[in-house]
């Protein structure tokens, strides 16, 4: 995006707020802090770009992904690069699938519906006009009317069905599930986005993974960031942030960072730290902040993302198309369940190296039988799931000897999943084979996986419980705000970027209306 | 290679250059009008010298049938040549556009950066008809780091010398000050060189005027070359070129179908020449297996992945990958890095009784079956418990199965055609067709060739 003509501030200045990470958490807080009137800089650790500038080639995409090393461990451990992570100006939403549900109500008091996981500490209503702002702002398309919310519209057509959609929507009817077009944070139509310039409609190349190269997508860089520069926002990128100055109340003066190598340090009186669900951990836990609870990384959650594959008579291409574009909300409490909370299904269009690397992986396949599959590329398709995943305090996140480049410990995260996960993935591979089968699908088999960093810095009641309240203000520090994927509570079936949006235009209100301490 | 000379230049400039390079391609050097041979055309400005090299290369093509073609230019030759790439590429009959552009010094496409006062001096040489003696010999000086050797010297000198009064003033008064930098950018990939110790045109003219119109990311520095390059530090040029073509010509197998696909404007310029790259072969690189380890290696990746109409070199791109520290952003904490888990990944493979590259494919897959299962391992020093075994394999399938999907050839394979899902124009082509069991007619994958 264009920063030549931002507003800048000097690094003396005592700026009234720094962002750091410019993802779904910080980009819609810059712009709301700037477009309230307020100095603030954001502190991006990846590089700055035009949409035009990204490549469909899944290898060279990685430069939109955090490629430094994590370590993974436990009994399913995790999958991170160009499968769950982000970096850039943009954050992980230069390459996010673009998938748009709304949490359901029932997901944000899990707790006290069923007596497992956590209630999050604020109402589904307060989230609601947020949600349908940030969807009205990033011009959402999607279904005319939406068969599990009769409350809401989406003001762009659906996104054409691919074959993988074609071959859901078929499924479903079948087995008597109602599904329908997707919510997709992706502009159907040629649209005018204010600050920034033209969005062009979604062509249906399928690259949306990595980058979309026509605005169409509602990237961060296409949409609250060049809101926020137009207020007067400053972006620094390449900028990684290593560290906090304090005074003697500890509350945070400075911000610490390297850019090209030179270490500098932005004055401030606010900081919000919106670096993802395991960057964001891994500083607090490098610099011994915030975390006098104790729960900083702890309860990392990842969504249970079981998908079914099948060969189909009929050649799908399902590289081509935006990747999922059908949905159904059926299963959010599907009848007679055995788990608490539930799951959506998306159909699937998937990249030959991300999908060979699945087979592989979590499939557990090499040798012929993989060969047969990849030499059958044009004729796969699949579905898969987003599902709840409860906190665990053993899925957690710590920091290893071992340093990175700047000379922070890196993270080792262990995760595995308990037995709601486990029933999740069976009453879904159950499901999703039904619908398969229905649709068409043989040779259907299935690939465990997991999708989203979740958690590590949860929202909560009190000090004893969680790392920040239900304002994502920390506990322990007076002007340290957290607000990302994080502080999620309980994971929510839903994919979480829309929620992650909301939230951080909730926080930047609370935060300006200078809201007390609850 | 076609190879276009500079103002005062000739065909022979390049003589040196094309010496070191003649072994690997089929260097054709042409006098541009006005200059050497052609001293005689009066097709001098800027358009009409772009139609005449079009003209040339055009029958060229037609009477060579090179596989591919490479254009180069030094300073007023490659604001020629950036023209005649960017019109090849807007198509012209009977044309492919190069596959690689070599610009040494160039003039930019825009208004040439010249301090007023040398260029009136160099009209002003012009102003009586002949150029003098003393006039082309300071003129080539001016233009070289240290003095070239006397015959080199003395032939500049002569080519200076030999072009016509209507050509030289045509450029200097017209030519060099015409900007069209509208044209373009140019898409095909370009090696932009700039002589260490040049003036006006040196690396920090060549970054801001050169690289905006083409597919450039970097300006490489020639040291001990002013902008006389080509005579003055040939083997160095040559080995940039060379470097630069390893990277972006086709190789020779490459499928018509697929070598047009990937031509065509559908692929935009970086994934084009990503994919070109991996086409060629690893460049050499550190050897961080040992001969045994590469051996276990090589007999691994044919069982995890038996090619079937492929011959994609993957254990020694694996190798390259590891040498290079190409992660994927994440490893198992019970593994140790990269490099030390397949090195012992691989010894422990070699070190169970029976070995493993010996054993014929049925054991070899009984074996990795049992690595899967946690049965292979070993707790001596430098191996991998059978634990570590398991999480290692499926890190070596994830790799091979990575190196070989990614590999245009295996694409072509399984019909995979997403790398050609949008240009560099403003509006990217997509897919209009997205429904099961339709095609776009462009859509010819899997080759037929390769099946
Ligand atoms: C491949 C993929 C597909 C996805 N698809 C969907 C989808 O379809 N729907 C959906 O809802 N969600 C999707 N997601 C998830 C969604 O993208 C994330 O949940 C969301 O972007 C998280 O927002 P965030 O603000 O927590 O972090 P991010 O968006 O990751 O942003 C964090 C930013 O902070 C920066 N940063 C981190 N540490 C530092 C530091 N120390 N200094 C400076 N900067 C720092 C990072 O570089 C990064 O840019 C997808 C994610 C991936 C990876
Ligand atoms: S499918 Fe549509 S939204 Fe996704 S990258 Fe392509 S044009 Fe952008």
């Amino acid at each position: 995006m264009r920063l030549d003509e931002m507003r800048t501030h000097a690094t003396s200045e005592v700026v009234d707020a720094v962002v750091i990470g410019t993802g779904a958490g910080g980009a819609p807080i810059l712009a709301r802090l700037a477009a309230a009137g307020l100095s603030v800089v954001a502190l991006e650790a990846g590089s700055n770009s035009e949409p035009g500038d990204h490549t469909a080639d899944e290898l060279e995409a990685a430069d939109i992904y955090w490629m430094d090393d994590r370590l993974s461990a436990g009994e399913m451990p995790e999958v991170f690069g160009s499968n769950n992570s982000g970096r850039g100006v943009g954050g992980a939403m230069l390459h996010w699938g673009a998938f748009c549900p709304r949490p359901d109500a029932r997901d944000l008091a899990l707790r006290s519906t069923t007596g497992a996981g956590v209630d999050w500490p604020l109402a589904h209503a307060e989230l609601v006009p947020y949600l349908a702002e940030v969807e009205r702002f990033l011009s959402v398309s999607g279904p005319a009317t939406y068969p599990w919310d009769d409350t809401r519209s989406y003001a762009l057509p659906p996104v054409a069905r691919n074959a993988p959609a074609q071959a859901m929507a078929r499924g479903c009817e079948a087995v008597g599930l109602t599904a329908t077009d997707a919510p997709v944070g992706l502009v159907t139509r040629d649209v005018h986005q204010e600050h920034w310039g033209l969005r062009q409609a979604c062509v249906n190349c399928g690259s949306c993974h990595q980058g979309c190269r026509n605005g169409s997508k509602a990237s961060m860089d296409a949409t609250y960031l060049p809101l926020a520069v137009a207020w007067g926002a400053e972006i620094r990128p390449d900028s990684m942030v290593t560290g906090m100055e304090r005074d003697e109340h500890g509350r945070i003066t400075a911000v610490v960072y390297r850019r090209d190598g030179v270490e500098h340090r932005q004055r401030c009186r606010a900081v919000f730290l919106c670096g993802g669900g395991v960057e964001t951990p891994r500083l607090l836990l490098n610099l011994g902040l915030a975390n006098s609870s104790g729960q900083v990384g702890r309860n990392y959650m990842a969504h249970v993302a079981t998908q079914v594959w099948g060969r189909f008579e009929d050649e799908m291409r399902m590289n081509r198309g935006y990747p999922s574009s059908l949905i159904t909300e059926d299963l959010l409490r599907p009848d007679g369940a055995d788990f608490a909370g539930g799951y959506l299904v998306q159909s699937l269009g998937v990249q030959p190296v991300t999908l060979a690397t699945s087979l592989a992986r979590g499939g557990e396949l090499w040798g012929d039988r993989l060969v047969d599959l990849l030499e059958d590329y044009t004729h796969l398709a699949g579905i898969g799931i987003n599902g709840e995943c409860l906190p665990h305090e053993s899925n957690r996140l710590v920091l290893t000897d071992e340093v990175d480049a700047h000379g922070l410990r890196r993270a080792r995260v262990d995760f595995g999943r308990g037995d709601n996960e486990d029933a999740i993935d069976a009453h879904a591979e159950a499901t999703m084979r039904e619908v398969w089968e229905a649709a068409g699908a043989r040779d259907v088999f299935t690939i465990p996986r997991s999708a989203h960093t979740l958690g590590t810095c949860r929202m909560g009641p009190d000090a004893d419980s969680a790392v920040v309240d239900a304002d994502c203000r920390a506990f322990d520090v007076d002007n340290l705000w957290i607000c990302d994927s994080s502080v999620f509570p309980s994971s929510l079936a839903a994919n979480p970027a829309l929620t992650i949006m909301a939230l951080a235009l909730r926080t930047a209100d609370r935060f300006l209306a200078g809201t007390p301490r609850p | 290679m076609v190879l276009l000379h500079g103002l005062g230049c000739s065909a022979r400039t390049w003589r040196h250059l094309v010496h070191e390079l003649d072994d690997e391609l089929d260097c054709v050097a042409l006098d541009l009008p006005g200059h050497g041979e052609e001293s005689g055309s009066d097709a001098l400005t800027v358009a009409q010298m772009v139609e005449t090299v079009l003209e040339q290369v055009a029958e060229l093509l037609r009477v060579r049938r090179p596989r591919a073609w490479v254009l180069a230019g030094h300073s007023m030759g490659g604001k020629v040549a950036t023209l005649v790439a960017a019109a090849a590429e807007a198509g012209r009959p009977g044309l492919t556009p190069p596959a690689a552009l070599v610009l040494v010094a160039s003039s930019p496409l825009g208004v040439e950066p010249m301090e007023e006062s040398k260029r009136a001096q160099m009209i002003g040489w012009r102003a009586d008809g002949e150029l003098s003696e003393q006039d082309a010999a300071e003129f080539v000086d001016a233009n070289t780091a240290d003095a070239l050797p006397a015959d080199d010297r003395a032939e500049a000198v002569a080519d200076v010398r030999r072009v016509s009064r209507t050509a030289w003033l045509a450029w200097l008064e017209r030519g060099s000050l015409e900007d069209w930098s509208g044209t373009g950018p140019v898409r095909t990939s370009t090696l932009v060189v700039a002589g260490g110790a040049d003036g006006d045109l040196g690396a920090d003219a060549q970054r801001r005027l050169v690289l905006p119109a083409v597919a450039a990311t970097e300006v490489v520095e020639v040291p001990g070359a002013a902008h006389l390059g080509m005579l003055e530090q040939p083997a160095a040029l040559a080995e940039l070129v060379r470097d630069h073509l390893h990277w972006t010509l086709p190789p020779p197998d490459l499928p018509p179908g697929l070598a047009a696909l990937l031509a065509s404007d559908r692929v935009s310029a970086r994934t084009r020449r990503v994919l070109l790259r991996r086409l060629a072969p690893p460049r050499p690189h550190e050897q961080v297996l040992s001969d045994a380890q590469r051996a276990t290696l090589v007999a691994v990746v044919a069982r995890v992945l038996p090619q079937r109409a492929t011959d994609v070199d993957l254990a020694d791109r694996i190798e390259a990958d590891l040498a290079a520290g190409v992660g994927d952003g994440w490893r198992f904490a019970d593994l140790p890095d990269d490099v030390a888990a397949w090195r012992a990944g691989l010894d422990t493979l070699a070190g169970r009784p029976g070995g493993f590259a010996e054993l014929d494919d049925d054991a070899q897959d009984a074996v990795l079956a049992d690595v899967v299962a946690g049965q292979v391992g070993s707790a001596n020093a430098g191996h991998l418990s059978t634990e570590q075994m398991t999480l290692w394999f499926e890190d070596v399938r994830a790799a091979v199965v990575r190196t070989w999907v990614s590999h245009p050839a295996a694409m072509a394979r399984i019909g995979y055609d997403g790398f050609a899902n949008g240009g560099d124009g403003a509006r990217k082509q997509g897919y209009l067709r997205v429904g099961a069991g339709e095609r776009e007619p462009w859509q010819t994958l899997p080759l037929e060739v390769l099946a």
